[in-house]
């Protein structure tokens, strides 16, 4: 669909990280790009593994930096968790979840394959109307910020090759068999409509 | 919408009102409303897409939501973008007329033929919206039409079209694009929903509460039937159906198809065992086409969607089902629970029999009949009964059927037998589907089992439960005439239509494989088809066969075999059209390359060429060759196929294609005028083969004279880089050494010592030489040298060009090689003379080039072979020609000279290297040689023969040189060769100047016994450098003491001498003892007058002085130290030997007798005797004290040279001659003879040697004379 440009939706579990780092870099490419967690709570990581910072939705992005300088700010500084927020906030205000958001795209592009459940099991509960479709892609990216980084660029790459091809339906098949074999890491991959 | 609804109101209103009030406040909203729109349609029409489509949308905005009064008025201006070239706008046209219809379906008679114009739109993204746009369209116009109870005809044919367009977009399930069958199946969802009857039990959405469905459509309508719509929705589902069994799906169609599947399951859950069935074929056969990723997406999907299904409440009865689905999907049993709806109370039962489905069943149609109850309660009764069976699939029966038969036996057999058939490398499908069987053996899975075998049997359309349910649908058939049945039954019936022809379509690959077993055990084989079925089913193209071809494909199906409808061609027919064939492949050349396919071109061109004999290769090979640099692919290819297929066939393969196909573009590359690009070379050396003939045109390249040099590289180059054949692309290059063409040969030659320098080579090359210069022993030139014309007879005798055609490889090699010289010594020593000469005449310049330090060449000399001295003597002199002889060289023909053939022509290129002793030694032999040699060997021994000034290395000074020659021993050597040895040198008047001649003349006359050719030297130096006058006389003087009358010869000359230079010899003779003098008068009596009168000029006391005198006189002058002789040269060159004052003053008596001798006699003869007894002071000694006093006046006199010469000429001095004639023929007798007798005793010469010395004085008298003209 080259003649109008994608409305791309990025989603991973807390819309942090991995959708942030996404989002940061396609909006910075000309997409027309939103960025979506699928979890039930942000999650961020605390002082220990069993001890995450939980906000909800509505909590901005300010906020949660706000709230860890006050917790911790060398330990939030060190991981860098603080510079990840600070970004963040810079691009949008809070995070959203992908459950609540009722615009369509034409392409989501999910972090891991519990979010691309998530987003499949949510898709196919709302009530058709249109019949316009989606694809849903999952591409794999562990939530560090480095893989962040790397996925960023790939799900970038490939939403430049999606954008630029004739008929996007029609070769997207093809597409993600050679990005598949070119990242060798697999890619789920489905169609939904609204 | 609430506004815009208000709005519309307003209008409407105003619309009405308008005849009565012009209220402003609603005309002025009318009239802006209306100039916006007109307004921004015509900023529409001028602006750029991007801009056009916000302007076109607020349009929209405007006369939809905001107006829609001014629908009707704008629609032609919006629906006109329909044609914008701008895919976005298009899409907005079609947006816009979904809008318009839904706002005012009337609108729909309008528009509907536009929407079907874009449904055949260009751009795919077009379609899909108008099939989107359709799918809601086509429920509005249902509703429509349904709604309003007087159909026009216009309504009518407006929804003959909305039908033919749903045909179309059902038929775009086999579109080509991937996107626009995805759109087709939602399509075909909707469409299957809105035709088919809501239940209670629909889990419908609550948007979609107030559409349409069947169940909503009164049976009465004049135009929509009800049950055209039914059947309509059920093939619909059929299609979708057959369209998710294709083995070629792709993944997002599949997805898409699963998705909608369980929509329908969920919102007409009469279709649930259809779709849960589907699910199960899916999961066993999931596309072998699909990527790995691919099945896993497949997967998630197929258990989101089972999971949804599973919710519903109808799910109960395949709740068994979806569970083992689930589980097998990698689902955990409780999470399976969980999505388990509770069941109602009715269904409690159901689930504690298991399976029995026949009955659970039972309550669909049950519930199905409800719904329609409402409407037409009375044939619900009737397909009843029928219906129990029917809701009984196939697979159900089938399953039923087998499962008594799964004992562990027949299963393990099963699995033995399956194991022949599987694949070698494991399907992606499989790999992602396989999951441990964990309940293995349990009951329920061996049902599990036996309705996976069943789903597979029944696709591949065997077992007994397809039979029965064949039978009972032709019961049904019959039954159906009632349409309430035909509702409850169909549902089932086509269930197992589309059963059979899914069936069917997979039966290509199916039945074939069950075919080839045989029908043994029906279950046993029935197992078989699904497993391999499965696996091998390949990708086929997307045809499913279309409704129309649906049914007739269930039928039997004819074998369609080729051979039957065929008849061979006749094989001119056949001929001619292969012909063809390859002609156009010929001529498509520049199409194909635009193409960028000529790679495919050439490749069949060689294939389809090297398949067939006869004129068509030659063809292409003349196309090739019309213009070989651009299609040398072609002929590359040609010549690799033609080779390879000779390869195929060994070892029985025969080369003669090939070589023809190579042939003929050699030889076809000769002929073409220019060969700059190499392209003979490249065709030569990357040619697999090359065949004799081959070589042969190579050989006619090398011959060829402006293509010598390429043919000889190219040779070269084989010779290099083909080495399992190298000697027989050498010994081509060899034999053209020996070419008659001068630049074939000279080409050849180079190209050979080139060659000779690798050592692998070096062996055959030399070996070659060798035996062709062997040739030369034979009497006769071998055939063999005559090349082409072999016919030449035998006889024909050697020529010095046959004999140089087999020396030119042996020659050149030489210098690189010098041990072959001992080679050409022995084929030399037994060719025939005129072999020799030429052979003599050849080697110069390879000779040369070996130089005189080749050990080969000096082991040579030093061997001699005999009858090789020729040879040897010739290479010597070609050695020495220009250069001094080494040491070496010299010290080895020395060895031969004196060792082994004592040849004195050996010596002569060495002569300078030789001491002085040695040439003296060799002078008697070599002056007898050949003049022409020996005219060679003075050259060389006084370095006359070169320009530059190598007489410095000569063994003997020139002087020494004529004094050995004057010292020869006549026994060793007869005088007449001296004489002209002498001769040779007094040619050489450069060297011999008359400083030199000086200096040997002072040597001679010191020796003793007098040399027998001193005087003729004397003589013939004074002839040549009259200015020599003075010191001859000296010389004459001198010899006076040494009694020169003794030695005959000597006398001879000096008479002769004294004779040529009167007067200046008068003082000498004056010296002589009387007897002496009167011999002279004997032999010269003209000379007596002469010096008579000279005396009588004297003064006339002269006796006295003269006695006083006397003795001093006779004392000899001390003789000149040898050592000194050079410096005493100069003294006596320059002085005057006698003065007149001298001569004047001692004239003795006995002297004066002879001189008067012709009046007194007596005294003459008393004075020999005095004379006699004093010989050794007759010399005077005057001559030297007086010398300071008269070198002035002895230039004067030199000056004046030629007088005594030219004095003939004087009248006065003729006049004397006339007077001295008389007495000395008077007085010459006695004493010539007593004179005469001495000397001839002395010599003892034989009369004949006599003449002979007298004979060269003569001859160089005339010699010296001619010579002393030539000056003048």
């Amino acid at each position: 669909m080259p003649s109008h440009p994608l409305r791309v939706a990025v989603v991973c579990s807390s819309n942090q990280n991995r959708s942030m780092e996404a989002h940061n870099i396609l909006s910075k490419r000309g997409f027309e790009v939103r960025s979506f967690g699928t979890g039930t709570h942000v999650k961020l990581p605390g002082p220990a593994p069993d001890k995450p910072n939980v906000y909800d939705f509505k909590t901005t992005y300010e906020q949660m930096y706000n709230d860890l300088v006050r917790k911790d700010k060398e330990l939030y500084t060190q991981n860098g968790i603080l510079h990840m927020l600070d970004r963040n906030k810079r691009i949008k205000v809070r995070p959203e979840r992908f459950q609540s958001c009722k615009d369509q795209f034409d392409l989501v592009i999910t972090c891991e394959e519990r979010v691309y459940d998530q987003v499949l099991e949510d898709l196919s509960s709302r009530e058709q109307e249109t019949f316009q479709p989606v694809h849903v892609i999952n591409v794999d990216i562990q939530d560090n910020h480095e893989e962040a980084t790397l996925g960023a660029f790939l799900i970038c790459e490939l939403c430049q090759c999606i954008q630029h091809t004739e008929d996007m339906e029609n070769e997207m098949d093809e597409l993600l068999q050679e990005f598949e074999e070119k990242s060798s890491r697999p890619f789920l991959h489905t169609v939904c409509f609204y | 919408m609430a506004s815009g609804s208000g709005e519309g109101g307003t209008g409407v209103r105003t619309s009405v009102a308008s005849q009565f009030f012009t209220g402003e406040e609603d005309t002025a909203i009318d009239m802006t409303t209306s100039e916006k729109v007109v307004d921004l349609l015509n900023q529409a029409a001028l602006i750029s897409t991007e801009n056009k489509l916000t302007v076109l949308k607020q349009v929209q905005e405007l006369i939809i939501n905001k107006d829609p009064s001014l629908l009707d008025n704008f629609l032609d201006e919006i629906i006109a973008f329909q044609t914008d070239k701008s895919i976005e706008v298009r899409k907005f046209v079609i947006g816009f007329i979904e809008e318009a219809c839904k706002r005012d379906n009337e609108l729909l008679l309008k528009l509907i033929a536009n929407l079907n114009m874009l449904l055949k739109d260009e751009s795919v993204n077009v379609v899909k919206k108008a099939i989107l746009t359709l799918t809601q369209l086509y429920k509005v116009a249902l509703q429509w039409l349904v709604r309003s109870k007087a159909v026009s005809d216009m309504q009518e044919a407006c929804w003959d079209m909305v039908t033919q367009m749903k045909e179309d977009v059902l038929a775009l399930l086999d579109s080509d694009n991937d996107g626009v069958r995805t759109h087709a199946i939602k399509f075909t969802e909707s469409l299957i929903i809105t035709l088919s009857p809501r239940t209670p039990d629909s889990d419908t959405p609550r948007r979609q509460e107030g559409d349409i469905s069947l169940d909503k459509i009164p049976r009465d309508h004049s135009y929509i039937r009800y049950d055209t719509l039914c059947e309509e929705g059920k093939q619909a589902l059929e299609q979708l159906l057959k369209f998710m069994v294709h083995p070629a799906i792709s993944s997002i169609n599949l997805t898409t198809a699963l998705g909608s599947l369980a929509t329908l399951a969920r919102q007409r859950p009469m279709f649930m065992s259809k779709v849960v069935q589907a699910y199960e074929t899916l999961h066993a056969n999931l596309p072998p086409t699909l990527a790995k990723s691919q099945v896993s997406s497949v997967r998630k999907n197929l258990k989101l969607h089972l999971v949804s299904v599973l919710r519903h409440p109808c799910s109960v009865e395949f709740q068994g089902q979806i569970g083992t689905l689930l589980l097998d999907l990698g689902m955990a049993q409780s999470d399976i629970a969980r999505c388990t709806p509770a069941p109602r109370d009715q269904r409690k039962r159901a689930r504690h029999e298991p399976y029995a489905e026949g009955k659970k069943i039972k309550m669909e149609p049950a519930l199905i009949e409800d719904d329609e109850d409402k409407e037409e309660p009375a044939p619900a009764l009737a397909p009843k009964p029928s219906s129990v069976p029917g809701t009984q699939s196939a697979i159900d029966l089938t399953a039923e059927f087998l499962l008594p038969l799964l004992s562990p036996e027949n299963v393990a057999n099963l699995v033995l037998i399956s194991m022949v058939y599987l694949p070698d490398a494991m399907p992606a499908s499989f790999q992602a589907t396989y999951t441990p069987v964990e309940s293995a053996g349990t009951d329920a899975q061996i049902k599990h089992l036996a309705r996976l075998m069943a789903t597979q049997m029944t696709s591949a359309g065997i077992g007994p439960g397809l039979e029965q349910c064949k039978a009972r649908e032709e019961d049904a058939g019959k039954e159906a005439a009632e349409l309430e049945a035909a509702t409850e039954t169909l549902s089932a019936s086509k269930d197992l239509l589309i059963k059979r022809r899914v069936s069917s379509v997979s039966m290509g690959q199916a039945i074939s494989v069950v075919g080839a077993y045989g029908g043994k055990s029906q279950s046993e084989d029935a197992e078989e088809s699904p497993q391999v079925a499965m696996v091998k089913r390949m990708p086929e193209p997307i045809l499913p066969s279309t409704q129309t071809k649906a049914p007739g494909a269930s039928g039997r199906k004819k074998v369609f075999r080729l051979a039957d409808v065929m008849q061979p061609l006749a094989d001119a027919q056949m001929e001619k059209l292969t012909n063809m064939a390859v002609k156009r492949i010929l001529q498509s050349e520049k199409a194909v390359a635009r193409s960028g396919m000529a790679h495919v071109r050439v490749k069949l061109l060689s294939r389809l060429v090297t398949q067939f004999e006869g004129a068509m290769k030659d063809e292409v090979l003349a196309f090739v060759l019309e213009d070989i640099r651009l299609r040398s692919d072609l002929a590359f290819s040609l010549l690799y196929q033609e080779y390879n297929a000779y390869l195929s066939q060994l070892p029985n393969g025969c080369l003669d294609s090939y070589d023809h196909c190579l042939i003929t573009l050699l030889s076809g590359l000769q002929e073409k005028p220019e060969q700059r690009d190499g392209l003979f070379t490249k065709l030569v050396l990357e040619a697999p083969l090359i065949t004799e003939s081959a070589l042969e045109v190579i050989r006619r390249y090398c011959e060829d004279e402006s293509r010598v040099y390429l043919g000889m590289t190219t040779l070269k180059e084989l010779i290099v880089k083909r080495p399992s054949r190298q000697f027989q692309y050498l010994h081509v290059l060899l034999d053209l050494s020996s070419h008659d063409k001068d630049k074939v040969r000279s080409n050849a030659l180079t190209f050979i010592k080139r060659m000779y320098e690798k050592d692998q080579l070096r062996d055959y090359i030399e070996k070659f030489a060798l035996n062709y210069m062997q040739l030369l022993v034979h009497p006769n030139p071998p055939s063999l040298l005559f090349g082409a014309d072999k016919d030449t007879e035998v006889a024909s005798p050697w020529t010095e060009e046959t004999v140089r055609q087999c020396l030119y490889l042996y020659l050149s090699l030489l210098p690189l090689n010098h041990r072959l010289v001992h080679e050409l010594a022995s084929v030399y020593t037994e060719a025939i003379a005129d072999i020799k000469r030429t052979v003599l005449r050849v080697i110069e310049q390879p000779i040369r080039g070996m130089g005189m330090n080749s050990p080969d060449l000096l082991l040579l000399v030093e061997n001699c072979p005999k009858g090789a001295e020729t040879l040897v003597t010739r290479c010597l002199h070609i050695l020495t020609d220009k250069v001094p002889p080494s040491p070496e060289l010299v010290e080895r023909v020395r060895d031969l000279y004196h060792k082994r053939v004592p040849d004195v022509r050996f010596l002569i290129p060495v002569i300078n290297g030789l001491e002085k002793k040695e040439v003296i030694q060799a002078l008697p032999k070599l002056i007898k040689l050949n003049p022409i040699v020996v005219k060679e060997v003075f050259n060389r021994l006084l370095g006359t023969q070169h320009s530059e000034g190598s007489s410095s290395m000569s063994p003997l000074t020139p002087g020494e040189l004529l004094v050995a020659l004057h010292n020869i021993d006549s026994t060793k050597c007869d005088m007449k060769s001296i004489i002209k040895a002498t001769n040779l040198c007094f040619g050489e008047k450069n060297v011999y100047t008359s400083e030199v001649l000086a200096v040997v003349m002072q040597q001679l006359m010191e020796q003793s016994p007098l040399p027998m050719l001193l005087m003729r030297t004397v003589i013939q130096s004074l002839t040549m450098y009259p200015r020599l006058g003075g010191f001859v006389m000296n010389v004459l003087a001198r010899l006076i003491p040494k009694q020169v009358w003794k030695y005959p010869k000597v006398w001879e000359g000096f008479v002769k001498c004294c004779q040529r230079t009167k007067p200046q010899s008068f003082t000498v003779l004056l010296q002589l003892p009387p007897p002496q003098l009167s011999s002279v008068f004997e032999r010269c009596p003209e000379m007596r007058e002469p010096l008579l009168q000279h005396v009588h000029s004297f003064t006339p006391t002269r006796y006295p002085e003269k006695r006083a005198l006397r003795p001093a006189v006779c004392t000899p002058p001390p003789p000149p130290a040898p050592h000194t002789a050079s410096l005493q040269l100069t003294e006596m060159s320059l002085r005057p030997v006698f003065t007149q004052h001298l001569g004047q003053a001692h004239i003795p008596a006995s002297v004066m007798a002879v001189l008067e001798a012709n009046t007194r006699q007596e005294p003459e003869v008393v004075e020999p005797e005095e004379r006699e007894m004093e010989p050794p002071s007759v010399a005077p000694q005057q001559p030297y004290p007086a010398n300071p006093e008269e070198e002035e006046e002895e230039e004067p006199m030199e000056q004046g040279e030629p007088a005594p010469v030219a004095a003939q000429d004087n009248p006065t001095e003729a006049v004397t001659q006339e007077e001295s004639v008389e007495p000395e023929e008077i007085s010459a007798p006695s004493p010539v003879e007593k004179a005469d007798e001495p000397m001839e005793e002395g010599v003892a010469e034989p009369p004949e040697e006599a003449d002979q010395s007298k004979e060269p004085m003569e001859e160089s008298n005339v010699e010296a004379e001619t010579e002393a003209g030539d000056p003048e």
